[in-house]
């Protein structure tokens, strides 16, 4: 076939046309264009040219690499990040692909952070390498650490602007990795108060024991309220945090609960039940063994007669018998 | 036999009966069941002294015998009855809260003489009890029968085994020793006896030591003129009930503390029903039903039936568990959990020990272990909410004295620590045995700790008597004002402080050795159901 296609020659073989051009076919494709596609719109240049120009377009962080199933795709980016991509560009100039990679995978961590082995099983890098890269990033304040209350070593990395998530920080009981044992316990004290003068008067209330035992119970609603109003807290308290302080008191063995069947719409109702708590006594009172030094002896295995230590010359019987 | 009861064993039959016996008796437990001639053997004592020592020992139930083929006879000695003397105060105790000075009396006589016949008993403590009385009025004998025959029914006291009489004689020759029969049927049955008398009051004489032997003697000739109504009836007092009743009171007293009065006094009533019906080792009481719980309630509380009916729902629903319903026939049926009553006892003990002895926040941790069966080292720190480091010290403190145990469960078929769950535990029924363990050499202590103090000011003790036995003769011979004040002042000032500290200290042990009793009791009544469960 003799038909040589004359090719117009357009006035495109500029790089920055041909650049401008894949631009306008990413904007008309938004999925992303495969070389093909280019290959196809712009017959007349040639492989180099092409490569040459979305390289740059790469480089400059308006296309986006991506592999499919066919081939490779690019893909312009997007508007929205259009914003921070200047800011990133600006601060970024200076940095190589890696850094990038690195900083990608650490945003799509989220709030939840990402840890350093994790980093580097995502981007297959070495170890030496990203641990470069995240103080430069560090330095470059585009990431920061923050440190897991779970595994006090183990330090995770996210956004610098993002606040870190509950499970990483603790939620309300931790300030700053650090437990709070005193607010833990004051918050304590507080609801086995309420409870227990809720209880007194239901008892000195006198009526039939089936009124009496209902209104000495407190719904974990009630304590919350209590709890709320009294202000003792900087820290805002959700239902599940009075909920794991009662725990505690039932563990102390001064409440005791019970769980009732409730309509939905009942304030403080989970799931149609409530849990209810009551201030108990405890059964016995403290056992004969405790009341005799021996029931509290440090050294009780080391006592025998005619030891060194043995009945006849011990201090704490004689401290005890001395009151 | 652990090392602890026996030493324990060793202090009592020391105390009690003396050295001989000790030594008979620390034996046997020590070697389990020997024949006469063994022991004489292994113990170096003559035969004579080891038949008296055997003698005393069943006299008090401390030693059973039995024949073995061949004709020998075996003796065995009953560790965890010895062990009972600790509760003998409290036996006597509970017996004069329920029926006054004349069941206290009739119950220590019993106790300290192992076994009596009725006539017996109810001669001295008449005579007893008119020593105490005012002058002129003496201890009728109907009274004292009467408590007697009262204690028989609510099963207080109870009838030994006797030799059964045989029908025809037995051609052979006789058996080495009698085997003891007893029937259930009569075990509780008072013989039809006329004892028409009063107390005698004891003449009073010169000195109380040479006094007894006298006066005892003209009365014990005249008691043999009289042929005994009732030779050959002896008479015990039933542990067992006693036991039953200690452990009602523990329940009582459990459920008032975590109720209130009227409950407990309905779970009161419902067990005082119970007492001769059930059994005592069955889990749970007879179902009674709440129309006769109204009936039988004690006179003074008038609350109605309704009142009645809800405190029996609310103790039902209560999450100790101790009260559960049956069924709803006659108002609703009720019975006790006797097990889980016991249980919630025995782990409130150990629950009370941890407190006192590592603090309120090991106590914590116990219990939520206790409640949650199985937990790991991060859920403790979480439910407790106790900080990592702390919790871990009082984790591994408690593990340190066996109070909680490690359960290792493995990933991997290697047990490699690192690929193992390590899970926290607590085995309620070794760590009872193990503070059971405890409570015994405790008490062995105390009772050291009371000789060596007694031994210490044991010359002034001795010069304290001196004096007082001078007092007593030269007021009896009529002496002045003035040689009495000077005899008393024989003792210093100092001297009379320390004697005074002496009798307080020797108080305060004797009164704990009776409060270590009681956990022993819970312990042991506790180890005892589960097992009989098992």
């Amino acid at each position: 076939m003799a038909e040589v296609k004359v090719k117009v020659q357009p006035p495109d073989a500029d790089p920055v046309e041909i650049e401008n051009r894949i631009i306008e076919l990413c904007h008309q494709f938004p999925h992303g264009i495969t070389d093909q596609v280019i290959q196809n719109e712009m017959p007349h240049i040639e492989a180099q040219q092409r490569a040459v120009a979305i390289n740059r377009l790469l480089s400059m962080g308006q296309l986006d690499l991506l592999r499919s199933n066919t081939g490779l795709l690019y893909r312009i980016k997007d508007s929205q990040n259009a914003g921070p991509v200047s800011f990133f560009l600006s601060k970024m100039k200076g940095s190589d692909n890696q850094e990038k990679l690195v900083y990608q995978i650490i945003e799509d961590a989220g709030n939840k952070g990402i840890w350093s082995r994790d980093i580097r099983y995502k981007s297959n890098l070495p170890l030496t390498e990203i641990n470069k890269i995240l103080k430069n990033l560090e330095s470059k304040k585009l990431i920061k650490a923050v440190k897991s209350v779970a595994a006090s070593k183990k330090k995770v990395y996210m956004l610098y602007n993002l606040q870190p998530d509950r499970s990483v920080t603790g939620g309300a009981w931790y300030s700053d990795q650090d437990f709070e044992s005193e607010f833990v316990e004051v918050l304590n004290q507080q609801c086995f108060k309420f409870l227990q003068s809720k209880a007194e008067t239901a008892r000195e209330s006198k009526q039939n024991p089936m009124i009496q035992r209902n209104s000495s119970f407190a719904s974990s609603h009630e304590v919350w309220k209590y709890i709320c109003e009294l202000g003792i807290s900087k820290v805002e308290l959700s239902m599940e945090d009075i909920e794991t302080i009662l725990n505690t008191l039932i563990y102390d063995g001064k409440v005791e609960m019970t769980i009732i069947a409730a309509k939905e719409g009942t304030v403080g109702s989970v799931d149609g039940h409530m849990k209810l708590y009551r201030a108990v006594n405890p059964i016995i009172p403290p056992t004969g063994l405790v009341r005799a030094p021996c029931g509290l002896c440090p050294v009780f295995d080391d006592c025998h007669e005619g030891g060194e230590i043995s009945p006849s010359n011990c201090i704490y019987m004689t401290e005890w018998l001395e009151f | 036999m652990t090392q602890a009861e026996i030493k324990l064993c060793s202090l009592l039959l020391q105390e009690h009966f003396g050295e001989i016996v000790e030594k008979i008796g620390v034996h046997l437990i020590r070697t389990g069941s020997q024949p006469l001639r063994v022991i004489a053997h292994d113990t170096g004592t003559s035969l004579d002294q080891v038949k008296k020592a055997l003698c005393v020992l069943i006299q008090h139930n401390l030693v059973i015998y039995q024949v073995h083929k061949r004709g020998v006879v075996e003796y065995e000695a009953q560790c965890s009855r010895v062990l009972r003397m600790l509760r003998y105060p409290r036996y006597i105790y509970t017996a004069k809260t329920l029926y006054s000075d004349t069941g206290e009396l009739i119950v220590e006589e019993l106790l300290l003489n192992g076994k009596m016949t009725m006539s017996a008993v109810v001669k001295k403590v008449a005579d007893r009890l008119t020593e105490t009385m005012e002058d002129g009025k003496t201890m009728d004998y109907a009274e004292v029968s009467n408590t007697f025959v009262r204690l028989a029914d609510t099963h207080f006291v109870q009838r030994c085994p006797f030799v059964p009489a045989t029908e025809n004689s037995d051609p052979g020759p006789p058996p080495p020793a009698p085997t003891l029969v007893i029937n259930e049927k009569d075990m509780y049955l008072v013989p039809k006896l006329s004892l028409i008398g009063k107390g005698k009051r004891r003449r009073s004489s010169d000195e109380d030591a040479t006094g007894e032997p006298k006066a005892k003697r003209p009365k014990h000739t005249a008691d043999n003129k009289e042929p005994i109504p009732d030779d050959g009836i002896y008479w015990q007092a039933n542990l067992d009930r006693f036991h039953q009743h200690f452990r009602d009171q523990g329940i009582v007293s459990a459920v008032a503390n975590r109720m209130d009065q009227t409950s407990s006094e309905i779970v009161r009533t419902m067990l005082r029903m119970s007492e001769i019906t059930t059994p005592s080792n069955a889990p749970f009481t007879q179902p009674l039903s709440s129309n006769e719980i109204f009936r039988s309630l004690p006179v003074g509380y008038n609350i109605s039936k309704q009142v009645l009916d809800q405190y029996l729902t609310l103790l039902a629903d209560d999450p100790l568990e101790f009260v559960g319903k049956s069924g709803d026939s006659g108002g609703g049926m009720y019975v006790i959990n006797l097990h889980k009553a016991l249980g919630s006892l025995a782990t409130a003990t150990l629950e009370s020990v941890v407190q006192e002895r590592f603090g309120s926040r090991c106590a914590r941790i116990f219990r939520l272990v206790l409640q949650k069966k199985h937990l790991e080292q991060k859920q403790v720190e979480d439910f407790a909410m106790i900080p990592a480091k702390e919790a871990k010290d009082m984790l591994y403190k408690m593990l340190s004295e066996n109070f909680i145990s490690l359960q290792e469960i493995p990933k991997t078929p290697d047990h490699a620590p690192s690929r193992t769950f390590y899970l926290y535990t607590v085995n309620i029924l070794s760590a009872a045995r193990m503070l059971l363990h405890r409570c015994y050499k405790s008490i062995a202590n105390l009772i050291e700790r009371r000789q060596f103090e007694t031994k210490e000011n044991k010359r002034l003790l001795e010069k304290s008597q001196r004096v007082e036995a001078i007092i007593a003769s030269m007021q009896a011979t009529g002496a002045e004002e003035a040689q009495l004040q000077e005899i008393e002042e024989m003792i210093t000032a100092p001297e009379r402080q320390q004697l005074e500290t002496l009798k307080r200290n020797v108080n305060k042990l004797d009164a704990s050795e009776i409060q270590v009793d009681e956990t022993i009791f819970l312990l042991e009544s506790y180890i005892e159901s589960t097992m009989k469960r098992q």
